[in-house]
């Protein structure tokens, strides 16, 4: 029997594994448009109230809090010292706070930042790319990411301080 | 087991061969003996039939089946069936929460519906497994058969066994007088005429034409195999996009995840007017759409692109006037008339400085509601913008703030210095909108910040300098870069179907054993036309044969 077919057939073979295995996978990891626990944090590279721009990846090795938020929404209002509080008591501990406003502009942002003693990165998402990418409707929401990237928890509407704190100390626990 | 494959004319066939290689004498009977011969893939062995089979030959011989491509087919043909119950969560816009949608539009069987993830059917796992499996089936089915199909076609032997052609279907056998030699050289331009490429070796002769239209099925299947790859791969990031965006008049907007910036210039909804519409439709108050039209500029970013601390540099690509069904299209980027909104949004107005005692003049300064510059210097006055709410309202606490981020009711404070003024200056609120000014009591919030309002007032003179977009057009972008290998295989696929089609494969084998002609004749379809030809042939040759006698099937006599 001739002998190059084997090599052939497994060729071939290995090409319907690698192929089929890569549409069935992104199949069933992305066909889902929400985000859910699990998945990896979208990237986002925005423009802070400093001045600077702000990378997922400049945060990369902490464990994150992404709040997404604006001036006119009461509940991100109310929670806001909250989210000062726990960025004090954990910013040396390895855990970043990041805000992100819903496309407000610069002026309206760093008033309100000042004006609420707020000092955690606050950026600025203009063109709404961030809130597309993290697939937000109702503010404000908050993401919960590992230090790997990876968000342990998604919460929808104002959070209290102790439910923020314990949240937070779930995601530094090792 | 070990089969005998050495046929007694001396081949060593392969195992799994029907037909012998060399002489086409029938080795294996699939049907009953001394039947018609089966004639599929002229006989050669399946690559993939062998001996003793190993795991990755039983795996290759799975897939190498045509009866479990077609259970794959029925199969993927009934999973499709469930995705067309109930509306698949991918065709809604903006569907928040697809569980509680479908348990409340259509019940338990709903809810069952989503939970066992058939509202995504055609993105699920088990049906991508199963085109996926269509596929290996398609690739391994046609090549272990057009492999063994060509050799055998590309290497036939002129003189075939005598049973090979007295079971072929169109069988003819009689007597013919003369130098067996010298007819087979009389018959061969004969044939010939007939559009037959004619091979002869002492007394046998092989006619054959139209070989090509074999390969029909197996171009059909690399076109639809390049179709299923298309199809599979349509979701991979870059190829495929479906947004919703708004785009207010007059602003550039980019385009989510792409570098283009697209441009509304003008939006124009037209309606039928009384006398245009339809009887049944006049007088009822309805108003019925004639036109939605966007004026559009594409934009490429060409620099900055992916840094929000700079401007992007623009560069204009394309214009087009977006309507319905006539959508932008600039390199597989399509954008589609989608909705609109007429509310107007306020953008910037270019108010004056008076001064209320002496009515003089300052400026004309533009204010725009986003970004606007900080600070202004007006004649003897400075005026710094120290903050604004682009819906005014005030809170439980007295405070001033936003309701909104929408301009509905733009406020901006600022702190004005100058002449007759306090030293640090004093605080002035202006609403731009009439109406707020006056919903709000402009000149008492003022009196309570400092008494600016009976010195100086800030007044917009014309509607010139007024500036708002008068509709947002929501447009639908898409893109499909997968979709001209959809095209290009189902282009392949129609060739494949015009060659299997209109042409068939005819082969006519002649042997004169003692004074006697044998002739067998094959085609792929249309039996009919070959008789005829046959009898045409042998007409020109001296003999009459009526055609139904050549029929060696059911149709005989």
């Amino acid at each position: 029997m001739k002998k190059y077919r084997r090599p052939v057939q497994i060729v071939i073979l290995l090409f319907i594994v690698i192929l089929g295995g890569y549409a069935i996978s992104s199949a069933v990891l992305g066909s889902h448009d929400r985000l859910e626990t699990g998945d990896k944090a979208p990237s986002f590279s925005l423009l802070g109230i400093d001045g600077r721009v702000h990378q997922l990846k400049e945060y990369e090795g902490k464990a994150m809090v992404i709040n997404f938020w604006g001036s006119w929404c009461k509940p991100c209002v109310k929670e806001m010292p909250a989210l000062q509080h726990q960025w004090e008591k954990w910013k040396d501990k390895g855990v970043v706070v990041v805000g992100i406003n819903a496309g407000e502009d610069q002026m309206t942002v760093q008033n309100f930042a000042e004006g609420r003693g707020v000092t955690f990165p606050v950026l600025l998402d203009p063109d709404s790319e961030a809130q597309r990418d993290y697939n937000i409707s109702p503010l404000p929401t908050t993401f919960f990411v590992s230090a790997k990237g990876e968000i342990t928890s998604i919460h929808q509407g104002e959070l209290d301080l102790d439910t923020l704190d314990s949240q937070i100390s779930q995601l530094v626990k090792p | 087991m070990i089969e005998n494959t050495k046929c007694e004319c001396g081949h060593q066939n392969r195992v799994g061969t029907v037909l012998c290689e060399a002489c086409g004498k029938p080795l294996i009977e699939l049907g009953e003996a001394g039947g018609l011969l089966e004639m599929r893939y002229d006989g050669a062995a399946r690559r993939s039939q062998r001996a003793n089979p190993g795991i990755i030959d039983l795996v290759w011989n799975f897939f190498s089946s045509v009866k479990v491509a077609v259970y794959l087919i029925v199969l993927t043909l009934l999973g499709a069936m469930l995705g067309t119950i109930y509306p698949q969560v991918s065709t809604f816009v903006n569907l928040q929460n697809p569980e509680e949608y479908y348990k409340n539009t259509y019940g338990t069987l709903g809810s069952i519906y989503y939970q066992l993830g058939l509202a995504d059917t055609y993105n699920s796992w088990w049906f991508i497994l199963l085109l996926v499996m269509i596929g290996s089936s398609l690739v391994i089915c046609s090549l272990d058969r057009v492999l063994p199909l060509y050799k055998a076609l590309s290497k036939q032997k002129i003189k075939k066994h005598m049973e090979f052609l007295t079971r072929q279907r169109v069988v003819y056998q009689g007597q013919v007088e003369g130098s067996a030699e010298e007819w087979i050289q009389r018959a061969a331009p004969v044939i010939k005429k007939k559009g037959y490429r004619v091979h002869t070796e002492g007394t046998a002769l092989l006619a054959e034409k139209q070989r090509f239209s074999r390969w029909g099925p197996y171009v059909i299947h690399i076109g639809l195999i390049i179709f299923l790859l298309a199809v599979l791969f349509r979701g991979m990031p870059g190829l495929h996009m479906d947004e919703y965006v708004s785009f207010p008049e007059g602003e550039i907007k980019r385009i989510p995840g792409t570098t283009f910036y697209l441009k509304n210039e003008q939006f124009t909804v037209k309606y039928y007017t009384e006398q245009e519409l339809p009887k049944e439709f006049q007088n009822k108050g309805k108003l019925v759409a004639k036109l939605f039209q966007t004026k559009a500029v594409l934009y490429e970013c060409t620099s900055n692109c992916n840094d929000p601390s700079k401007t992007p540099q623009l560069k204009e690509v394309t214009r087009h006037d977006i309507e319905v069904n006539k959508p932008l299209d600039y390199k597989g980027l399509v954008a589609y008339q989608y909705d609109f909104d007429l509310t107007p949004k306020l953008r910037s107005v270019q108010p004056v400085l008076v001064n209320k005692v002496t009515g003089e003049e300052y400026g004309k300064f533009k204010l725009d509601m986003m970004n606007p510059q900080r600070s202004f210097t007006l004649g003897p006055y400075t005026l710094e913008l120290k903050n604004k709410f682009m819906d005014f309202m005030l809170n439980d606490d007295g405070e001033p703030t936003s309701k909104s981020p929408n301009p509905n009711a733009p406020a901006f404070l600022f702190l004005v210095k100058g002449p007759d003024l306090p030293k640090d200056g004093a605080q002035y609120l202006y609403f731009p909108k009439q109406v707020d000014k006056e919903r709000f009591q402009q000149d008492l919030i003022n009196e309570k910040l400092g008494g600016v309002e009976k010195k100086l007032e800030l007044d917009v003179k014309h509607m010139t300098d007024v500036d708002f977009s008068k509709a947002s057009s929501y447009l639908n972008i898409r893109m499909d870069r997968a979709m001209p290998f959809v095209w290009t295989g189902l282009a392949i696929v129609m060739l494949g179907l015009v060659l299997g089609f209109y042409w068939t494969h005819r082969r006519i084998w002649l042997r004169i054993d003692d004074g006697q002609l044998t002739l067998g004749g094959h085609t792929t379809k249309n039996f009919f036309g070959l008789r005829r030809e046959v009898v045409a042939i042998l007409k020109t040759m001296g003999i009459e044969v009526d055609e139904k006698s050549l029929d060696n099937g059911r149709n005989k006599g």
